[in-house]
């Protein structure tokens, strides 16, 4: 942490909210935002938000309660449509596609960015229909054996493998929360998306099931690039490689990880990652 | 209140309030004990009506489930049947099977002569007995010429009298049976051919105008076939209707004035359907009147609007973080609807369905509109055959004037209790049985 008294505040230290600081762009980006604003009927809840996603790496939205960094999430792979008087403008592409250009179907988008949601919610139907409903509908599995192999895969890769493969038939539902979550992770890749967006998934498990979720997480980079939304600045500081603090709508600044929670360069951010709001 | 604050001190505040909350306790339990016991009062009278009213029904319906036979010994005198040796299954069809029975109860009665009397001892047996003679020659052929006995359904008169309804100590000019006929009767009674036995008729003919020889199988099947109708009908397009109003369609001035109409469309007098039901499928598409068919198809109208209240509340109740999880997945609306939320709605759907078509059931008012108040005989085959139904089978036993009609309707109204309360049962069980708690 940055002490104020033996290193004070650069003179360019940041204060006015209205223009994001940081490394907001990377090269090669899997997703990038540029101006992105939503509206909620008349509520402005993101005002000019630009940011960009590198492939493979887990970046983290940081913010206290509010501040649209759900909203924020949901436009990646356009789960606000389904809340009606919700309007997004601006360009968010993927692979350099907008995915908002007019004629883009959303079903394979939601398929190439899948979602993991903050309160578990499996189908209330068998582990092995949890995991396989996603291949079936896109038809990824040509056979039933191929079905089977792309169901254990995925439970493998969400590490739930070994605690339910006698179980597969069980209700999903008949997890524990932490189990359940993993569960939903793994019908998440069973799909074979590029990126997961997690919004807030350890909040509503105990600490050691978000260990083992905050591990799962650093062992998906390998293969998936991840966004994920928290609440907890220590889990950011765990998980991430960069992290975006949103305020009151618009991302304020965007950098490392480390930089942000050890030097950061806006007087909010500052604000909010010593306690003084949050 | 301008009451001077006081300076308390936190505990002696805490101790204040005790004391006034404590004041207070009494009244308030009191008024909660009044409370539960209005509750109970409630309960316990409406069970007691509900008691008084089954009570009611029950025991004026217990003795319509028997019925009076009189024991004949009955030769099929091939001389009467068959005359010409002509052995044709037509001729026999046609033959004079009255005229056997008669020659029984002359047996029995050698003195009776005169015309009156004659006619007062055939009158002892009902007018469909001589058919009763005729299927079993029908059944059976190698009964020609041979004698045998027969329990034969007695009239309605005999049967009332029996059953203890005629008071045989009442003036003779009062009664409906003359004292010579109670004479019989007794005579019959000590032979041992007069005995009460289990009505299987009722449950297996249509109307009649003979009390002895009705029966609610016709109009049984015309409420089945007429339920059928309605099922066949409104199930796909309420549930349909329901799914697409509340998952697919947008949110507009149409939505909300289609949704306005639907809810007023469940609250009007069914009687207005019948209206309808009249004015467009009899008169205008000229569809048999009287049918089961168009029975159901007003009733259909008066279904519909419950159904689909009913679908869409079970899908408002499905959760709405499954629609999300299927559409996070990249799962189309259609596929969202059809695999995850239709499945965990259907329980609701169902039950409702079930209680609308239990409505049908028992309606009679639109029915009459569209021709079931005919006197129908011959049990429906077909959609296009005149029927009736349960509800107007018991309005026109109710209004009819012979006495054997008063412990019929009482017996009718049981057996669409029964079948009322077999499909509300159906509701209740699948209702627990599927329940789901996410």
């Amino acid at each position: 942490m940055r002490n104020p008294e033996k290193n004070p505040a650069p003179a360019s230290f940041a204060q006015e909210p209205n223009k994001t600081v940081g490394d907001i762009y990377v090269a090669n980006p899997r997703i990038e935002c540029r101006g992105v604003n939503v509206f909620y009927g008349q509520k402005h809840a993101i005002m000019d938000a630009s940011l960009d996603v590198g492939r493979n790496e887990v970046v983290a939205l940081i913010g206290p309660s509010g501040c649209g960094k759900s909203t924020f999430l949901r436009c990646l792979n356009r789960m606000n449509d389904t809340i009606a008087g919700c309007r997004v403008s601006g360009e968010i592409k993927l692979d350099g596609q907008d995915i908002y250009a007019g004629g883009v179907d959303v079903v394979p988008l939601r398929a190439q960015v899948g979602m993991v949601f903050q309160k578990p919610n499996p189908f209330p139907k068998s582990i092995f229909e949890n995991v396989a409903y996603g291949p079936r509908i896109h038809g990824l599995a040509a056979s039933k054996a191929e079905l089977e192999e792309i169901v254990e895969s995925s439970l493998r890769r969400a590490g739930l493998w070994d605690e339910v493969k006698d179980y597969l038939h069980h209700p999903g539902t008949g997890l524990s929360g932490g189990q359940q979550q993993r569960l939903c992770i793994a019908r998440t890749i069973a799909v074979s998306p590029e990126v997961i967006l997690m919004d807030e998934p350890c909040s509503a498990l105990d600490p050691i099931a978000t260990a083992k979720i905050e591990q799962l997480i650093d062992d998906l980079r390998e293969h998936y690039t991840i966004a994920i939304v928290t609440h907890s600045m220590q889990q950011a500081a765990r998980v991430s490689q960069r992290t975006a603090y949103f305020h009151l709508g618009r991302v304020i600044e965007v950098g490392d990880t480390a930089q942000i929670f050890t030097n950061p360069r806006h007087q909010l951010t500052e604000d909010y990652i010593t306690g003084r709001f949050g | 209140m301008n009451k001077p604050q006081e300076a308390l001190s936190p505990s002696s505040q805490g101790v204040r309030t005790h004391a006034i909350v404590k004041a207070g306790l009494a009244r308030r339990r009191s008024a909660e004990i009044r409370f539960r016991a209005y509750g109970l009062v409630c309960i316990v009278l409406g069970l007691a009506f509900l008691l008084m009213l089954f009570g009611n029904i029950i025991s004026h319906a217990a003795t319509a489930f028997q019925q009076t036979y009189v024991a004949l010994d009955v030769t099929y005198d091939e001389s009467v049947l068959d005359p010409e040796g002509k052995h044709d299954a037509e001729a026999l069809a046609a033959a004079d099977y009255p005229a056997l029975l008669k020659r029984s109860l002359q047996a029995l009665f050698p003195d009776v002569a005169g015309r009156q009397e004659k006619r007062a001892l055939y009158g002892l047996l009902s007018s469909g007995a001589a058919f009763e003679a005729q299927k079993r020659l029908q059944a059976n052929p190698g009964l020609l010429g041979k004698t045998e006995r027969l329990w034969l359904p007695a009239d309605d008169d005999v049967d009332m009298m029996v059953k203890g309804q005629i008071d045989r100590n009442s003036d003779e000019g009062d009664r409906r049976l003359k004292d010579y006929q109670i004479a019989w009767l007794d005579k019959l009674k000590a032979d041992g051919r007069l005995e009460k036995h289990f009505n299987t008729r009722f449950f297996t003919s249509g109307d009649s105008r003979e009390p002895e020889l009705a029966g609610i199988w016709g109009a049984l099947m015309g409420s089945l076939l007429t339920l059928l109708v309605v099922g066949a009908l409104s199930l796909p397009m309420g549930i349909a209707t329901a799914v697409y109003l509340e998952e697919f369609a947008p949110q507009n001035r149409w939505t909300d004035i289609i949704e306005v109409n639907i809810n007023n469309l469940a609250a009007v007098p069914s009687i207005v359907f019948g209206l309808l039901g009249l004015a467009v499928f009899i008169n205008f598409f000229g569809l048999p009147r009287s049918s089961p068919l168009v029975g159901g198809l007003v009733l259909t109208l008066m279904t519909l609007p419950v159904i689909i209240i009913a679908g869409r509340s079970a899908l408002k109740s499905v959760p709405p973080s499954i629609r999300e999880a299927a559409l996070g997945v990249g799962a189309s609306q259609m596929q969202t609807v059809f695999h995850h939320v239709l499945p965990l709605a259907m329980p609701g759907m169902l039950t409702g369905a079930i209680i609308g078509m239990a409505r049908a059931l028992g309606e009679s008012a639109p029915l009459l509109m569209i021709g079931m108040v005919a006197f129908i005989v011959d049990i429906p085959g077909g959609l296009s055959d005149p029927a009736s139904v349960l509800p107007v089978q018991i309005y026109l036993w109710a209004d009819s004037s012979e006495r054997g009609f008063v412990e019929r309707t009482s017996a009718a109204i049981l057996v669409l209790l029964a079948f009322l309360i077999v499909m509300n049962g159906l509701a209740v069980y699948l209702r627990k049985r599927y329940e789901r708690r996410w």
